[in-house]
């Protein structure tokens, strides 16, 4: 007795053509799943790798931010600890080949010792002064050979944050033109990089003595880089840095003050930061603080003294100075302004408001005491080290920071400098001091010691012991972050299952029709099973383990295809859909894992399929069930008919009524018209024939009365080859485009025309007179030119350009005003409050224990940051403190995509050190737009600046969702193309359902060739109904696109459609051509 | 009018069905052919309708040879010459009844006036087998008995000279199948039909002119009036 697998072998092995197909349809479809999978898999290890090759030997980074520090922390650090570790300068900047003149902006410059190439494992290397490296992809780009010269332009380094006060003034950056000694491959760390992103940076390898301090200081770096993977790396390279922290690495320093006796500690930063002081205060708790400060004027009724210094003094070392509105003056002073004790002396000042605008403030003072000048009131030192005034010959020479009028400058004021330098002639108290003269910059000058103290005490105090975190140092474990990051990123598996839905549709569709054609061949045997008294439930287990068989088989090929069809998407992601990943190094990955995964899931889903169809075939197949042919209402049918025809042409109308609304409007009316087009099909299937006689009066009524009768055999193809040329052409057409509505005030430009970016930061209000005339932009041709400057910090581009998930973005400091004027751009989602209408008000609001609100676009905010409206992102800000950012609202898709935008105040209290604005935003006469684009070219050329047309920019970010959309099209066809191959089987199933007419027919004379002209004919029928249906319905649905885009790919949608008719004209004729005489023949036999 | 000659027809699996078979057919007879369940009797029939193809052997029809009949020539000679009626009546289920009758029209082209007659004719037919009020009903909505007059009639729509009925009465009761027999006879008698019938009942062969016996893949005369 054979057994049940025996017997199902034996049916394997007779239906071997039929299973065939079902086996190929399985192979495909679990190639798409496990591929996709796989494809997930490959790209988050080609991001890992590509993390991998960007750091090198970098396993922990400790940063400084936007501040420098000493290189002696770093070899000291080398000597006395076993931590390998290099210290790199890291800054932006632009670079130009001086022979082709081409220019990359972005370019990453490292400022690299000696020793950066033996920590990356290339003892072989070096920087000669003088000379580059560059990386490949910045030689290919620029056209640049060793031996050829590089003009590299990037912004001053300097201690002193430029909008500090008194800072001196720094216009423009450096520029330099050195040689280009080698070219670095990117296994030759070409493409180092510190920053968490897929994209293949341009580098440029500088010696670090080759980047000058703007104040002739030592060279300064900013990124300690250490090669320590083991568990506790991070924490131990933390306590590392601890121990060896000195003062002198962060550019504070101590002097002896001769007059006092008394030791100070500076800053070359000039103030000191609040978080500093504190730290320190807390470590040597008899720190005092000084606050001095240069006064513009002091004016005792007619009289004034101009540009003199003021102390704000601790009571703790000047126990004689006064509390509140009380002043001490020197007797100079007093002579000069022939003040006496009681009289009120206003002081006037600038101080930098919460944008770091310098601004002149006034406050009156009531002189409590005048003092000679010696002692502790002639002490010179507590002028701190100005590096614009300390030193110089005259007051005439001061570039002090702050406008001077030289005319006010006396003989006697000459003479005062030249005899006491900067020595103070006024004192105020510390606490009246701070409250009108400290700023972001910090609430101190210096930090006075009494004079017990020795300076090795307090060196031994501060030395080893201080928190680096409160220095502003950020320390990370940047290979794992990476790794974090790459293991987070945008999830390519389920994307490409999304896309590929429909291949994956089209597989089962197919899979349903191969299935149904095999059963059907099977009617007979599971009849006979019926006869012999096999329960439903055996012959169900029957054929489930049949298909199980099948199944098994076609997933075990099919899964390892997956292997080959992620090489063949990881290559396209490469080449042709590089729009999407915006690399060309991924690589494929053979995930065992994935295969297994892609395996299982199909199989299971597949047996899940199978139970269901088999269920379904044995209800049909129960010889209790009546069979019958039921006609079709088609009164019921006409009536949905005509109100689906009247909505689509209301819906129609509307969307040429309501220009503002025609997308939407556009795209349901197509969608009815689809429904319409199917409903109208049905109509001409179910309607019977009315003619004058009983007979008929051609083949083709033939097939009209049978589809009569089962009109879902044609409508139900119709509907799918129509749904599926819908999808394909909206996917196509409706791709991204910078239409009319972008341009518009509330579109992703926001209604501006212009964005720049500038290496160097631009300092000048370009809305003001004075702003405009310095920049050259005074033409009348200019005089609508409008600006909307932002601040930016350095951080990972968040935007759907990268595909790492992102922790730590780029800020934007912004004034919201101009977008709140304006209703600039637009919002996906805000936070809901009874207060504020406007999320961008919610930058404006003040910090709250460092807690501010920020705004970045939703796909930002979804993909990159992974982050929703309400959530907190905390970022590290200038000083090490932790800032919590509220996100307030996402935007849709805009320029400030890959960015978190926060109020301007905000920003400035917080980065205090990122001077001007590095991103111009320009509004103006759109019809200038070229004009402008050329002048600010020409005018902005010494800030390196890299001007884009707001349409081209958001278009860029468009780019990749496009792609994804190719990837849907493409795939979509490729279900399509699948789908309607499933019309042969399709074809096989009506024949075979209708095999006894044929029969009688050939009996009474038909021709075979009729019989097969008839059945494909009316095959042809449902795929050009289809084809036309989705085309038509798909047009409309996307007029308002077609009419609004340039750049539909008409070529690739028409090369789909005929890609689709083509292949459903080859299965449709290959299966008619299966259909023999014989087979006909068999069933008029009765023996 | 029907000449056969020698033809033989082997099948893969089932090995040599039809053996140097002869068969003389003449004008309005009526033959029955009888035998065992896999004797050849169906594909007997179906080599005379040209539906199959003898191995060797050849076949004449008044006085032509048919045997090398290309495919159209044979759906023409099917067309204008041959009646078929089966065991089950394949019925079109989604044509009515009057469709059904009329399917055969629509192989070939007819002129209108052709067309007429044969409308004429088929009317009167439906009305002599009784089916004419069935006209506008659908195969499922009548009985076995009635469908298989349908099919008759449908055999009859192009007046074709031969009538090959395989088991006509085969899924009959017995009072249908009596009155299937009588029908035959009188469009034998009536319209002078040759009727070529396999079938497994004695009582409707006993009403044939001659009765044959197919075995081992010959022809023997049984019994002949």
């Amino acid at each position: 007795m054979p057994s049940i697998f025996q017997i199902i072998l034996k049916s394997i092995k007779f239906y071997k053509k039929q299973i065939f197909y079902q086996v190929f349809i399985i192979v495909l479809l679990c190639a798409v799943i496990t591929g996709s999978l796989l494809t997930g898999k490959s790209v988050k290890e080609s991001l890992k790798k590509s993390a991998s090759d960007h750091l090198g030997n970098t396993d922990i980074l400790i940063s400084s931010g936007i501040r420098y520090f000493d290189p002696e922390l770093v070899k000291r650090l080398k000597d006395s600890t076993d931590l390998k570790c290099t210290g790199v300068l890291e800054i932006n900047g632009f670079s130009q080949s001086m022979n082709s003149q081409k220019k990359a902006f972005n370019t990453h410059i490292f400022g690299v010792s000696s020793d950066f190439f033996a920590f990356q494992g290339f003892d072989t290397f070096s920087v000669k002064p003088g000379e580059v490296a560059i990386n490949k992809k910045l030689a290919d780009y620029l056209g640049i050979k060793p031996g050829e010269d590089l003009i590299i332009r990037f912004p001053r380094i300097s201690a002193i944050p430029a909008d500090a006060p008194f800072a001196p003034t720094i216009d423009g950056g450096n520029s330099i033109v050195l040689k280009v000694g080698i070219i670095l491959e990117p296994s030759h760390i070409g493409n180092f990089s510190l920053s968490i992103s897929q994209i293949t940076p341009m580098n440029i390898f500088m010696n670090l003595s080759d980047i000058d301090d703007s104040h002739g200081g030592s060279n300064k770096i900013n990124r300690l880089l250490i090669n320590n993977k083991n568990a506790n790396s991070l924490k131990s390279a933390s306590e590392s840095l601890k121990h060896y922290l000195e003062i002198s690495d962060i550019g504070l320093k101590l002097r002896n003050i001769e007059k006092t006796g008394e030791i100070e500690l500076t800053s070359d930063r000039i103030f000191i930061d609040g978080s500093i002081l504190k730290e320190i205060t807390s470590l040597i708790p008899e720190s005092a603080p000084v606050l001095t400060y240069l006064g513009n004027r002091f004016v005792d009724g007619r009289k004034y003294n101009p540009y003199s210094f003021v102390s704000a003094l601790p009571s703790s070392l000047y126990p004689g100075i006064c509390t509140g509105n009380g002043m001490i003056i020197n007797s100079w002073m007093a002579n000069d302004l022939s003040a006496k004790v009681g009289d009120t002396i206003k002081m006037f000042w600038y101080s930098p408001d919460s944008l770091n605008k310098l601004i002149e403030k006034n406050s009156p003072f009531i002189i409590r005491s005048i003092v000679e000048m010696k002692g502790i009131w002639s002490d010179s030192l507590l002028m701190p080290d100005f590096p614009g005034i300390s030193g110089k010959e005259s007051c005439s020479d001061w570039d002090a920071g702050v406008p001077i009028k030289m005319s006010e400058i006396r003989a006697k004021d000459e003479d005062y400098w030249n005899r006491y330098r900067g020595t103070p002639k006024a004192f105020i108290s510390y606490e009246k001091g701070n409250e009108l003269l400290g700023n972001n910059f910090g609430p101190a000058t210096s930090l006075r010691y009494p004079a017990g103290l020795s300076r090795t005490e307090i060196e031994n105090r501060l030395n080893g012991s201080l928190n680096p975190e409160k220095m502003g140092f950020i320390m990370s474990d940047l290979s794992d972050e990476s790794i974090k990051a790459a293991n987070e990123s945008v999830d390519f598996g389920s994307l490409f299952l999304s896309l590929g839905f429909f291949l994956i549709l089209a597989s089962f569709v197919l899979l349903s029709f191969a299935t149904s054609s095999y059963f059907d061949l099977k009617r007979k045997s599971v009849k006979t099973l019926f006869s012999l008294g096999f329960k439903n439930s055996r012959i169900a287990k029957l054929l489930l383990l049949e298909a199980g068989v099948i199944s098994l088989a076609g997933c075990s090929i099919g899964a390892f295809l997956g292997y080959l069809a992620d090489i063949l998407i990881t290559r396209a992601l490469n080449t042709v859909w590089t729009g999407a990943v915006q690399t060309n190094t991924l690589y494929s990955y053979f995930d065992l894992k994935s295969i297994i995964f892609g395996f299982v899931l199909t199989f299971l889903t597949i047996l899940v399929f199978m139970f269901l169809k088999v269920r379904i075939y044995l209800k049909e197949l129960n010889p209790k069930k009546k069979k019958g042919y039921v006609s079709h209402s088609t009164r019921l049918n006409l009536f949905l008919l005509i109100t689906s025809a009247v909505v689509t042409i209301s819906l129609f109308v509307l969307s040429m009524v309501f220009s503002d609304q025609q997308i939407l409007f556009s795209f349901s009316s197509g969608t009815l018209l689809l429904l319409t087009l199917v409903l109208l099909w049905r109509q001409y299937f179910i309607r019977r024939i009315t003619r004058g006689s009983d007979r008929m009066h051609n083949r083709n009524e033939l097939s009209r009365l049978y589809y009569s009768f089962n009109p879902s055999n044609a409508v139900t193809p119709i509907l799918f080859i129509a749904a599926g040329i819908f999808t394909v052409v909206i996917t196509g057409a409706n791709r991204m485009n910078n239409n009319d509505k972008q341009l518009r005030r509330s579109g992703g430009t926001g209604g501006y025309l212009l964005w720049c970016e500038n290496t160097i930061p631009v300092k000048q209000d370009l809305n003001t007179e004075s702003g405009r005339k310095t920049m050259g932009l005074d033409d009348n041709q200019l005089s609508e030119l409008h600006f909307v400057q932002i601040k930016k910090t350095s951080g990972n581009d968040a935007s759907c350009l990268n595909l790492n998930h992102i922790t730590a973005p780029p800020l934007l400091g912004i004034d919201p005003e101009d977008f709140i004027a304006k209703k600039s751009f637009s919002f996906s989602k805000m936070l809901s409050s009874k207060e504020i209408k406007n999320p961008w008000q919610y930058l404006n609001l003040e910090p709250q224990n460092n807690i501010i609100y920020g705004i970045a676009d939703q796909t930002v905010l979804e993909w990159g940051l992974k982050l929703k409206t309400g959530d907190t992102l905390v970022l590290k800000a200038e000083n090490g403190r932790p800032l919590h950012i509220i996100i307030a609202g996402g935007l849709q898709t805009s320029v400030f995509q890959g960015n978190v935008l926060i109020g301007k105040e905000n920003f400035t209290k917080y980065y205090p050190s990122v001077s001007g604005s590095q991103v111009l935003l320009v509004d103006g006469n759109r019809a200038l737009i070229d004009l402008y684009q050329n002048v600010l070219n020409d005018r902005l050329e010494n800030y390196s600046v890299n001007i884009e047309k707001t349409a081209d920019r958001l278009a860029s970010f468009h780019e990749v969702t496009n792609t994804y959309l190719s990837v849907f099209g493409v795939f979509g066809a490729l279900g399509m193309i699948i789908g309607v191959a499933g019309l042969g089987f399709v074809l096989l199933r009506n024949y075979n359902q209708r095999k006894q007419e044929f029969a009688i027919m050939l009996a009474a004379g038909f021709r075979m060739k009729g019989i097969r002209r008839m059945i494909l004919s009316e095959q042809v029928l449902i795929l050009i109904a289809g084809v036309t249906s989705g085309l038509v319905s798909a047009l409309l649905a996307t007029s308002s696109s077609i009419k609004n885009s340039p750049d539909i790919p008409w070529f690739v949608i028409g090369l789909m459609v005929a890609a689709i008719l083509i292949t459903g004209l080859i299965a449709l004729s290959l299966s008619v051509r299966s259909i023999t005489k014989n087979s006909l023949i068999t069933i008029l036999k009765t023996e | 009018m029907l000449s056969i000659k020698e033809i033989s027809k082997s099948f893969t699996q089932r090995g040599l069905v039809l053996d140097n078979l002869c068969l003389e057919v003449n004008e309005r007879e009526t033959i029955a052919i009888m035998g065992p369940s896999g004797s050849g009797k169906t594909t007997l029939m179906n080599i005379i309708g040209l539906l199959d193809k003898p191995d060797s052997g050849t076949i004449s029809f008044r006085g032509s040879s048919i045997t090398d009949f290309t495919e159209e020539q044979s759906a023409d000679y099917r067309n204008h010459n041959v009646g078929f009626v089966f065991q089950d009546h394949l019925l079109i289920p989604y044509l009515t009844v009057s469709e059904n009758v009329f399917l055969p029209l629509l192989a070939t082209e007819h002129s209108q006036e052709e067309i007429a007659l044969k409308e004429q004719n088929s009317k009167s037919l439906m009305e002599k087998t009784g089916i004419y009020n069935l006209r506008d009903k659908y195969p499922f909505n009548i009985s076995g008995g009635e469908a298989q007059r349908v099919a008759l009639v449908r055999a009859l729509v192009n007046n074709p000279s031969i009538l090959l009925a395989d088991e006509p009465t085969g899924s009959l009761d017995a009072k249908n199948a009596e009155n299937m027999g009588s029908l035959l006879l009188e469009m034998n008698r009536d319209y002078g039909i040759t009727i070529i019938m396999a079938t497994h009942s004695f009582d409707l062969a006993k009403k044939m002119s001659k009765i044959l016996r197919l075995e081992e893949g010959k022809l023997n005369i049984l019994n002949e009036q």
